[in-house]
């Protein structure tokens, strides 16, 4: 008789713990939804809706008129898009190179440099690299053109008073010259990104392990590049994940410096002021934008972010893991 | 900080109530759209002046940032929110509005017809001459001079296109800069040296044409003289152009490096307002030796349309001023108020501007016609802007002779112009 009233006592206790687990659950959920809503209505939602409008054509900035892959079809097989296209694509691989040789490794180096204790004016030092990535690049772009005119420039003049003059060029003119000059001013800008990240990342490596290494004699050179830079790899990647995703989106430098059209003859056309004419601005002087063809090279630039970043997933991830293992 | 908020919005309730209020008084409140940001103050003097003589009716002036404005514009349209009277790019753009119904016909606007010469409507008006749109604002072209530089180097205003290249040589010689124009903000190059100097060289309005109606081919002795023009002038542009922006080509012709600008009259308050002090005029561009008629560029860019989707009153009211627009009184207004813009219509007219007056004098016996692509060679891709424009700038750099560009042009327009097709392919 006890024992029947305490069994059905027990399973209404076993019952409670898991209702009330359930219940714990939801809860779960319930704290997600809040930004999952935001999340779709201003990312996702945005993100499908300018998919569907690639496959649309119409005036104005409503397409209406279903015209399955035509706009692909236009972007990839009419030489006058296409040309500018592959242009722009080129371009942008050209500038994504040159962050990732230029502003990438210099950030390791002063983030080396100034992970160093023993170094004096550290906090100077890092100041004056980080505060370039603070200012508006319309402010900086606007200063560099006129560092780099060819007529009043500083830069000219510093060449001819060293005795470089030969060296002078109108850099901004230079149908080869430009993108590498343009790119050169975002990668000065943006160091201090990379350098702060690699700098967080190294002040976590334990010193135990340089002196370790130390004490069996390997020199500053073998510490580098044997034990901080392969712990440093997590760092590395998520680095050039942002480098990557930042360059392909890369617009505000092109326009202060060279203009929506990617002057000169569009050598610094990227994706991005490419899509801002097709999309948004139309070309000068009929300023007639196609909405439809935009949406389709928003969703081209948004194909190979995707392919880039989900190479990193699998693989750069997986190296970070068989290190932690 | 709670009354402040109720008080801001009863303030805002309240002026939501204004346009009912003088709407029941009679009054009609009208909207102006715009793409000239830079006019607000000069357009409300003509807008003021229109409200004194019909003091029912008041027109608000609400401009644009100029890039955004064609796709701002269809928007408005499309979403029945558009301004009553809007501005009109000339040519393709207000076509295919006024086809797809969004503006009032004007055929039986009075003064319309009578004031403005049939060249004059064209560019807001359909192949048969029906008007939709108001002529309104011209710029002219030339070629700037500083006075005192000339004088310094006892040089002569240039009367042929040779002279003008010896006189360019001379200020060479002197140290300066003959020209102060550059490609590094490439639509100058396009605009201001190409469309400049091309009706000099295809005859104007007649020649330009024969290219329209298939008479001449885009590569012919004509089209390879404009490139050619540009060409003769490539060596005397600055050090560095490849870089120099339009901004720095206005400073070089100010501080007196360069002697002479090829520009437009657009530029007028802007070195009044920078060098008040500075003496400049103007000279059109010389026609080569052998040619007697001189020509002009003279180019149609803002008409003023009326908004089809507009209530009835409304469109009674600024029929008013569109009509008020064909009159002298308007035409000496607007070309006072907005130096270096000039009216449309046939009215002689006096400006009180000297510069103004000094482009305007450039038309006295001179042919006068819009930049070479404006007309048809827009409407379709590739468009017959960019292909002159880069044409032009490939022959300044060199990579490209004066030949190879016409044939670019003629090739690419060949693409989809149909009078461009019977050319014979690859001549």
């Amino acid at each position: 008789m006890a024992n029947s009233v305490l069994a059905p006592a027990r399973a209404s206790e076993q019952v409670e713990i898991t209702r009330w687990d359930v219940q714990r659950r939801r809860t779960w959920v319930l704290f997600l939804i809040p930004a999952l809503l935001i999340y779709t209505i201003f990312m996702a939602f945005p993100l499908f809706n300018s998919m569907r409008l690639s496959f649309y054509q119409g005036q104005g900035l409503t397409p209406d008129r279903y015209v399955g892959l035509e706009n692909y079809v236009t972007l990839f097989t009419n030489p006058l898009w296409r040309d500018r296209f592959f242009n722009a694509v080129g371009n942008t691989f050209v500038f994504f190179a040159i962050h990732m040789l230029v502003q990438n490794t210099l950030g390791l180096l002063f983030a080396t440099l100034l992970s160093n204790t023993r170094l004096f004016g550290r906090n100077v030092y890092r100041a004056i690299i980080f505060t370039p990535a603070t200012m508006s690049v319309l402010v900086t772009g606007f200063l560099w053109t006129l560092i780099l005119n060819p007529r009043w420039g500083m830069l000219n003049q510093v060449l001819e008073w060293i005795g470089l003059g030969a060296l002078a060029r109108p850099w901004l003119g230079d149908a080869n010259l430009a993108l590498p000059t343009i790119s050169l001013v975002s990668s000065w800008q943006w160091v201090g990104l990379p350098t702060m990240m690699f700098l967080a990342g190294l002040l976590t490596i334990s010193d135990e392990l340089s002196e370790a290494a130390r004490v069996d004699g390997a020199s500053a050179w073998q510490i580098f590049w044997r034990i901080k830079l392969p712990l440093l790899r997590p760092t590395i990647g998520i680095v050039s994940v942002l480098t990557f995703i930042g360059n392909f989106n890369a617009f505000d430098v092109i326009f202060a410096m060279a203009g929506a059209r990617g002057e000169p003859a569009y050598a610094t056309d990227l994706l991005a002021t490419f899509f801002y004419r097709t999309a948004i601005a139309g070309e000068h002087p009929v300023a007639q934008p196609n909405m439809g063809l935009g949406a389709a090279v928003a969703t081209c630039t948004f194909l190979i972010l995707l392919t880039g970043v989900s190479l990193w997933l699998r693989f750069g991830r997986g190296g970070e893991e068989t290190l932690a293992g | 900080m709670k009354l402040r908020l109720t008080l801001l919005l009863v303030i805002a309730m309240l002026l939501g109530l204004i346009p009912s209020v003088s709407a029941q008084g009679g009054e009609i409140a009208l909207t102006m759209g715009s793409w000239r940001v830079d006019d607000v103050a000069q357009m409300q003097v003509i807008l003021d002046a229109f409200h004194a003589a019909y003091p029912n009716i008041t027109i608000t002036f609400d401009p644009t940032n100029p890039p955004d404005y064609n796709a701002t514009l269809r928007t408005q349209l499309e979403g029945g929110t558009a301004p009553d009277l809007f501005y009109l790019r000339s040519y393709a753009t207000s076509r295919q509005l006024f086809e797809e119904g969004y503006l009032e016909p004007l055929g039986d606007l009075p003064g319309l017809m009578e004031n403005f010469t049939e060249a004059a409507r064209a560019p807001w008006a359909t192949d048969d001459g029906l008007p939709y749109g108001v002529p309104f604002i011209a710029v002219s072209h030339g070629v700037y001079y500083n006075i005192d530089l000339f004088n310094e180097l006892g040089l002569e205003v240039p009367q042929t296109w040779e002279e003008l290249l010896a006189v360019a040589q001379k200020i060479k010689d002197a140290g300066y800069d003959p020209f102060a124009n550059a490609s590094g903000d490439e639509w100058t190059i396009a605009e201001i040296v190409f469309m400049n100097i091309a009706p000099t060289f295809i005859g104007g309005y007649e020649g330009r044409q024969a290219y329209l109606n298939g008479e001449r081919c885009f590569n012919d002795e004509h089209a390879v003289a404009v490139f050619q023009a540009v060409a003769d002038l490539a060596p005397f542009l600055p050090e560095g152009q490849e870089a120099l922006t339009y901004y720095d080509s206005q400073q070089l012709f100010l501080m007196g490096e360069a002697a002479m600008w090829l520009g437009g009259s657009w530029d007028i308050p802007f070195f009044e307002s920078e060098a008040p002090d500075f003496e400049w005029s103007v000279f059109g561009i010389p026609a080569p030796e052998g040619q007697e008629q001189r020509y002009v560029t003279f180019h149609m860019d803002a008409g003023m349309g009326l908004n089809a989707a507009a209530p009835d009153d409304h469109k009674e009211a600024a029929k008013l001023f569109l009509e008020w627009m064909t009159t002298p009184e308007f035409a000496t207004l607007m070309g006072d108020t907005l130096p270096g813009f000039f009216p449309i219509s046939n009215h002689p007219i006096e400006l009180s501007n000297p510069h103004a007056n000094a482009f305007l004098a450039l038309n006295e016996g001179a042919g006068l016609d819009v930049r070479w692509a404006w007309e048809k060679l827009l409407d379709g891709q590739p468009d017959g802007y960019t292909l002159m424009q880069n044409g032009a700038l490939a022959v300044i750099a060199g990579t490209m002779t004066p030949q190879e560009a016409a044939d670019a042009l003629q090739e690419g327009l060949a693409q989809w112009f149909e009078p461009a097709q019977k050319c014979p392919a690859g001549m």
